[in-house]
């Protein structure tokens, strides 16, 4: 067929004796086009996209949960089950020595009672601290800083589990620590006051040396009637002694 | 010279921790820490409310010389506050005078994996701080703080029923209406039943 039918005069006369020309076959159905000749593989051509060409992505949406369009390496293992219930997941070993147990009370309960809270001494008051070195006092602010960040962060716990009453011992409480430590800064004051006094003495005195060098005399008596008050203070008497020397 | 140790295997994540360096000298620091409450954060993780002048070389310098704590890395984050109208505790707050209250810093630590830290549990049984009493009287203050406001007479009264019934009553002749000073003798004593007649 194919070799007769391409032949147009051959068509014209089956149309005038036999079917008509619509009902015969395309001439160009058969026809033998040439074969592409190519050696190289189709998988080697350029892989580049093409104007109008879909989005190799197309379709695959974070939102509507499609997953990939192609499978992965990582499909062969189940994806983790997060444990929703608290009390399957696995404990924690809190250590019982972790610095942050600081900012709780040695019980270690989140919330203390008011009863717990307001149970307590009272600040420490200036005539005590007089007597305190410069170590203690910055050592007793040191614990009150601890407290009073203790008392905030239950402060804070209280307001958020809406416990009920207890502000106010939390208050009288932290009151206390604060009241410390305005102690511990009138002490510190009055001591600087006494200092610069002296120092303001020292300078206005004859007798003293102020630019003395650690290690040596840095004051020397002058006057006669210091002298005859020697035999009654041992600590003049060294001092007149090693002056002598 | 002694001969060098040999080495020993390390752990797989060394300890990155790094103890402060701290230059800044701070005798008597006057602030607070809040320890908060990170139920989603992982265990070697706290978070703090401080104040806002406090920086993240401060917060380790504080956390290792005060409670011992390694911090490896510090994340801080400053909330602003919600405008408001007029300053909390105004007498009168006046409409349209902005005012922005303080912001809160909070600031997030890193702890070493083998150091992690839970937040104790809430108490369950709220009876030591008197919870129900606490609600209850909190429930009375804002009933009597709505009568006293503007719409306080608009609101139906506690009242109003027994009132209606009695008034069927006299209407219906039930009652007799008599007045209420009857009530009482002179001595301002309640006569008899006082509740069997019809007040004022």
């Amino acid at each position: 067929m194919s070799r007769i039918l391409p032949n147009t005069r051959l068509g014209y006369l089956a149309s005038r004796n036999g079917p008509p020309v619509f009902l015969a076959p395309s001439p160009f159905l058969y026809c033998q086009t040439p074969a592409s000749f190519s050696t190289s593989s189709p998988v080697a051509q350029r892989r580049t996209r093409r104007k109008h060409a879909p989005h190799p992505n197309r379709g695959v949406s974070a939102l509507r949960r499609t997953g990939l369009r192609n499978p992965v390496e990582m499909d062969k293992y189940p994806l983790p089950v997060p444990v929703l219930d608290p009390e399957k997941r696995s404990k924690v070993a809190v250590d019982k020595k972790h610095g942050l147990w600081g900012f709780f009370r040695s019980d270690k309960k989140a919330l203390n009672t008011p009863e717990e809270t307001a149970a307590f001494g009272r600040p420490w008051v200036v005539e005590e601290l007089r007597h305190k070195s410069w170590e203690d006092l910055h050592s007793l602010w040191w614990i009150c800083c601890k407290e009073r960040n203790l008392l905030a962060t239950q402060a804070y716990e209280r307001d958020r589990l809406k416990a009920g009453f207890g502000e106010a011992e939390i208050l009288e409480r932290n009151r206390a620590a604060r009241q410390t430590q305005k102690a511990i800064k009138h002490a510190l004051t009055e001591r600087y006051y006494a200092f610069e006094d002296a120092r303001r003495v020292a300078v206005a005195d004859p007798e003293v040396d102020l630019e003395a060098e650690p290690g040596t005399q840095a004051y020397t008596p002058i006057y006669s009637d210091e002298a005859a008050l020697e035999p009654q203070y041992p600590v003049n008497q060294r001092a007149s002694n090693s002056s002598a020397a | 010279m002694p001969a060098p140790k040999p080495s020993t295997l390390g752990p797989l994540q060394p300890n990155r921790f790094r103890p402060p360096r701290g230059q800044k000298r701070v005798y008597l620091p006057n602030f607070t820490l809040t320890l908060l409450r990170t139920p989603f954060a992982p265990p070697n993780y706290a978070t703090f409310l401080t104040p806002l002048h406090l920086n993240k070389l401060d917060l380790k310098d504080y956390l290792y010389n005060l409670y011992g704590v390694q911090v490896l890395s510090v994340r801080s984050y400053v909330q602003q506050a919600r405008v408001r109208q007029d300053k909390p505790g105004a007498r009168l707050p006046k409409p349209r005078r902005w005012y922005r209250p303080r912001a809160s810093k909070k600031m997030t630590i890193e702890m070493p994996a083998t150091s992690p830290f839970l937040y104790p549990d809430a108490p369950t049984d709220f009876t030591p701080w008197d919870k129900e009493m606490q609600e209850r009287a909190l429930e009375a203050r804002e009933k009597e703080q709505k009568a006293m406001g503007a719409e306080g007479s608009r609101l139906p009264k506690e009242d109003g029923k027994t009132l209606r019934e009695q008034a069927e009553e006299l209407l219906k002749g039930k009652k007799a209406w008599r007045p209420g000073w009857t009530d009482w003798d002179l001595g301002g004593r309640p006569k008899g039943e006082v509740g069997a007649g019809v007040g004022m």
